[in-house]
């Protein structure tokens, strides 16, 4: 049996029958970290110990006969942006190197309560800014397709884990895009839930008004699995929604017959590489030979997106980031009094994206500003929001690229910082809105890098988003590829 | 009002007190009583060890998220009701950036542009006219958490500060008038009927030692220079801790701003506002610390907390819950109880453990001795002169006094009735108070004997034989002269009866 | 507009060096200019922001206690603590 290439619902199966152990199953992951992390740089951190020892307990479970949770011994790795008791927990900064948490995020929480066991933390840009991983302040995570190419970000050490096969599932977080564009680079399934479908407790905030926790996987059915213990309502996060959780499961064999997708004309304009716009177009072909139907539809304020988002996500980061100050959390750059301590420990500790937003983000707070930038952003957010509850009205999905292109290269935007901000052209809507979005692999270009679909569906309608995303797994190949490396 | 008028030093000396008009707003701190902060399950009982009521949450570590306490908002509803306040019916959270070591977050959540509670008023009674009244127009009261401590190193040797972060997040209710108040006395009635309020509603302790109550004043003056008003620069006086403290300061402070613009001459406009420090060791007022320039707090919505939607009907279910409130004790004392206004504000300033227990007294009063020209005032007499002395030497609470309502009630009664008087009645009060407060146990152990008619009769024959001389005097018109002879009766037996006395004296002598 | 990064830097307390000081300002003009855009989008008078989270209200919890955390717990992330207090550098620094 290759361990690596199970499916979540396939280990989960082997380790309940007793046929693989989990301490044999989390063994084998944390071996394939080890050989290929110095390569990809996928990890921060591998929780040899914790692993095995929640890996013994399960074994023990099994032996005595117990019920087991759904996803019992199940190797999870989750981004470094989640607090995890007694594990150090960076966000991918210096700021917090040694940072242990004494909690657990609640889907830190949930997951181990069903069962599921931490194998590590996954890399990512600073406090999740970024859309290459470069931003990471240890070191860039590689794209397993390619090490000359980025993986995406943030959650770029999620999706190579994922990807490289170093774990099966890997928990990522998406205020932007940091889910979905690491997932369309890397080749994997990738989703962002509704906004308060997953609770934030523990998620270390970049903007808290648009971050939401997913999970990335090779399969939409295994997303499914995954979401299910992942979604719910958190007494701890008062943005989680009292929303029922739908049964993903059981969504994803139901026919599309009957579906309607709406096509934005605007995602498919200028910007948009031949060959992804060639990938997605088959997409499009194969979803309508299972039956569903498209039309077009038009999502005006969209266009905006990006220019609301770098100004909303700048000014809740700046908030966000005022408690690192080096009173509390580890590091502390040295000073004669109060004031030098601020400012030292914030300018040596911080890498240099951060303190762009975060300076970006006060300067747009500050007397004077506040209007003509927080306030108007978040007008252009309703009207954004308005967009896609009128599209809704008449279609059930919007289908496009996650990505106008596939991975790019390492510094290749060094020069033009806003070149990278245009990567979360097509997700950062998604996150203004609240909206749940999936990215699932539909091809590869001519390098042999991968392309990425997006799908978008009603606020809470994960099941359509999963159960589209499976009835075109059930038809393709693309999520069952793996890299060389 | 022209607040760039230049003045010249002439006319700036020909000012005199009567063209100067103090103008003070208050911002008052309120801790509300409840178990909890106002967004994590930590304790806010005052007095623990350094961080021992501190979770994530509180601590603002990374990844946490607030909750709102149900009870802050009640609380904060209910004085909002209590204050003439209009309450929203939809409230949501802001946050308010600042850098300083004991605000974890470095931000404080609080409320910005929807407070809690909108316009209200507070009626004070007006320094100026006794009992008469004015009404304080109070501009809002909001939410918001509290910081923590910071323990400085004041000897100048720069070690560093430490702090401590059990205070952080407790919910306070920040309360701002409107610039109303006319005089420091004024300020300080306000105050006083604040914590009336607060403590008889039952929303704080208003603790001011230990932080409870916390009042900060905005302080400038109104000049008027040929019929022109001018206005010097405002300036906030901080750390007001005491009534007397807010009351000095505020007064140091009207006087320090008419001396310094004499000087400069500089207006409201001149100079931005200043933060000033009431020092009480040296009863002044100085400069700040603060940087002037610092004051951008960059306030947002918090996008980690929700809006607060409360019903009309909700509203109204907590104001059923406010069952005193002082204004209204007033007018039922003085109304039912026919009190007068000195009499009804000594027992209404000391807070409705007092007013309950003196209505106990006088409702006592008025249905065991109708006889009683004023049972109101007697007991009201009782309660001011007797018990409040007793709380105050004793420094307890009225819940402490060892003798109910009831039982004073019953005392009083027996005086009235004239088994025995004022005086012999405050000695058996004073045995109560130290032996149990068994009224029968207190009069045996005193000996006090209702002396049989007999008795009266014969000791009265004796006085009338033995003081002839009066006895003329009082048959001459002096009728008050019998007063020496219900002494004499006392000295001879101390528990007889004065009235008895003289009625029975006169009626021998036949008159 | 030309010490805005200064000014910005002071108020969000990150020392900003002279020497960087241009290179940081040119860097937030480009992405000022970007957003800028903004301030041409027309729209509707009545429109209300969304400042997102969920469009419910009242997330509230019962006023209870629940022990707090062990303090060597919380303090173990601080740089300079005594065991009982955080320690920081004199706020005196003038
Ligand atoms: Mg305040
Ligand atoms: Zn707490």
């Amino acid at each position: 049996m290759q361990i690596e290439q199970l499916s979540v619902a396939e280990l989960v199966e082997h380790i309940g029958k007793g046929d693989l152990s989990a301490a044999q199953c989390t063994e084998h992951f944390l071996g394939q970290i080890r050989d290929k992390n110095d390569d990809n740089g996928a990890f921060l951190a591998q929780c040899d110990q914790e692993a095995a020892d929640a890996a013994k307990q399960i074994d023990a479970s099994i032996a005595a006969g117990k019920s087991l949770g759904p996803l019992a011994g199940l190797p999870v790795a989750v981004k470094d942006g989640i607090c995890t008791a007694g594990v150090t927990t960076t966000a991918g900064s210096k700021m917090l190197s040694k940072f242990v948490p004494p909690y657990d995020a609640t889907i830190v929480s949930r997951l181990k309560d069903a069962g599921a066991i931490v194998i590590g933390k996954t890399n990512m840009d600073e406090f999740a800014m970024g859309s290459s991983n470069e931003n990471s302040a240890f070191h860039p995570a590689k794209n397993p397709w390619n090490h000359d190419h980025v993986p995406g970000g943030s959650s770029g050490g999620s999706a190579t884990a994922v990807a490289a096969r170093m774990a099966p599932v890997a928990i990522g977080s998406d205020t932007g895009g940091s889910i979905r564009q690491p997932a369309s680079f890397c080749g994997i399934t990738g989703l962002k839930p509704t906004y308060g479908r997953v609770s934030r407790y523990g998620l270390i905030a970049f903007a808290s008004s648009l971050d939401q926790i997913g999970p990335m996987t090779r399969s939409a059915e295994d997303c499914a699995l995954v979401m299910q213990t992942l979604a719910g309502h958190d007494k701890k996060d008062s943005t989680s929604a009292p929303v029922d959780v739908a049964d993903y499961m059981a969504a994803l064999n139901k026919p599309l017959a009957g579906l309607k997708i709406g096509i934005c004309k605007q995602h498919f304009e200028e910007g948009l590489g031949d060959e992804v716009r060639a990938k997605v177009n088959e997409a499009i072909d194969v979803l309508k030979s299972l039956g569903a139907s498209t039309a077009e539809i038009e999502l005006p304020y969209t266009q905006y997106g990006i220019a609301a988002y770098y100004v909303i996500a700048p000014c809740e980061a700046s908030s966000n980031l005022s408690r690192f100050d080096g009173v509390r959390y580890t590091n502390r750059a040295a000073a004669e009094g109060l004031e030098e301590m601020y400012s030292k420990t914030r300018a040596e500790f911080f890498g240099e994206e951060v303190k762009k937003r975060i300076l970006l983000g006060t300067h747009a707070l500050s007397s004077g500003y506040y209007d003509a930038y927080y306030l108007k952003a978040s007008k252009v957010r309703r009207m954004i929001k308005n967009d896609y509850d009128k599209a809704f009205e008449s279609v059930d999905l919007i289908l496009g690229p996650t990505v106008p292109t596939t991975a790019f290269k390492f510094n290749q935007h060094a020069a033009d910082p806003l070149a990278m901000y245009l990567a979360d052209v097509y997700t950062v809507a998604a996150n203004l809105s609240g909206v749940p979005a999936l990215s699932i692999p539909c091809g590869f270009d001519s390098a042999g890098l991968p392309i990425g679909l997006q799908l978008q569906a009603r606020r809470f309608d994960e099941a359509t988003l999963l159960q589209t995303a499976h009835q075109y797994q059930t038809q393709t190949d693309w999520h069952q590829r793996s890299p060389q490396s | 009002m022209n607040q760039t008028l230049e003045t010249t030093p002439a006319q700036r000396d020909a000012v005199t007190d009567a063209d100067v008009t103090l103008i003070v707003g208050l911002e008052v701190h309120v801790q509300l009583d409840t178990q909890s902060k106002l967004f994590c399950n930590c304790s806010t009982a005052y007095g623990a060890d350094a961080n021992t009521q501190t979770c994530p949450v509180c601590t603002g570590m990374p990844g946490t998220l607030p909750v709102i306490n149900e009870r802050a908002l009640e609380l904060a509803i209910k004085t909002g009701l209590a204050l003439n306040c209009k309450i929203a019916n939809y409230t949501k959270w802001d946050r308010k950036n600042y850098f300083y070591p004991d605000l974890p977050k470095g931000y404080q959540i609080s409320q910005f542009d929807k407070p809690i509670c909108g316009e209200g008023h507070l009626t004070i009674s007006d320094a100026k006219a006794a009992f008469e009244t004015r009404d304080i127009q109070i501009e809002r009261a909001h939410l918001e958490e509290d910081a923590g401590k910071s323990i400085h190193d004041e000897t100048g040797a720069k070690k560093p500060s430490k702090i401590d972060l059990n205070r952080t997040g407790t919910p306070l209710l920040e309360i701002v008038t409107k610039p109303d108040l006319r005089s420091a006395e004024e300020a300080k009635a306000f105050l006083t009927e604040l914590k009336l309020i607060l403590t008889y509603i039952d929303v704080s302790d208003c603790n001011m030692q230990e932080g409870s109550l916390r009042c900060d004043g905005n302080v400038n003056l109104h000049i008027n220079v040929d019929g022109q008003k001018i206005a010097t620069p405002i300036v906030e006086v901080k750390n007001l801790n005491s009534f007397r403290a807010a009351e000095r300061a505020i007064a140091y402070e009207a006087a320090r701003q008419l001396r310094v613009w004499k000087k400069d001459g500089l207006g409201i406009a001149d100079a931005p506002k200043q933060t000033r420090g009431w020092d009480d060791a040296n009863q002044k007022t100085t400069k700040s610390r603060e940087k002037e320039d610092a004051a951008d707090y960059r306030y947002f919505p918090d996008p980690d907390l929700i809006a607060v939607e409360t019903t009309d009907q909700e509203i109204n279910a907590i104001a059923a819950t406010i069952e005193y409130l002082p204004a209204k004790l007033r007018t039922e004392l003085m109304e039912d109880y026919s009190l007068e206004a000195y009499d009804t504000e000594v027992i209404v300033s000391q807070g409705i453990g007092v007013v309950k227990y003196y209505k106990t007294v006088a409702d006592f009063l008025t249905k065991s001795a109708s006889g009683l020209k004023s049972p109101g005032k007697t007991a009201s007499n009782w309660v001011a002169q007797e018990v409040l002395r007793y709380l105050n030497e004793q420094n307890c609470e009225i819940g402490d006094y060892p003798v109910s309502g009831g039982q004073l009630g019953e005392l009083l009664g027996r005086i009235a009735k004239g088994d025995f008087d004022q005086t012999r009645g405050k000695d058996v009060l004073a045995q109560m108070l130290e032996n149990g407060a068994n009224l029968e146990a207190a009069v045996e152990k005193l000996g006090i004997k209702t002396v049989d008619a007999g008795e009266v009769e014969a000791l009265c024959q004796q006085i009338i034989e033995e003081n002839q001389g009066v006895i003329e005097q009082i048959k001459g018109g002096k009728v008050q002269a019998v007063g020496s002879l219900i002494g004499k009766a006392k000295k001879l037996n101390p528990n007889i009866n004065p009235n008895l006395v003289k009625e029975t004296i006169l009626k021998q002598i036949g008159i | 507009m030309s010490n805005l990064a200064q000014n910005v830097a002071k108020l969000a307390r990150i020392d900003l060096p002279d020497a960087k000081a241009e290179a940081v300002q040119e860097n937030l003009e480009k992405v000022l200019n970007y957003v800028q855009q903004l301030e041409a989008v027309e729209l509707p008078d009545d429109i209300e922001p969304f400042f997102g989270a969920i469009e419910s209200v009242n997330a509230i919890r019962v006023d209870e206690l629940q022990p707090s955390y062990p303090r060597e717990e919380i303090l173990s992330n601080a740089p300079d603590s005594d065991g009982q207090f955080y320690k920081v550098p004199s706020v005196f620094d003038e």
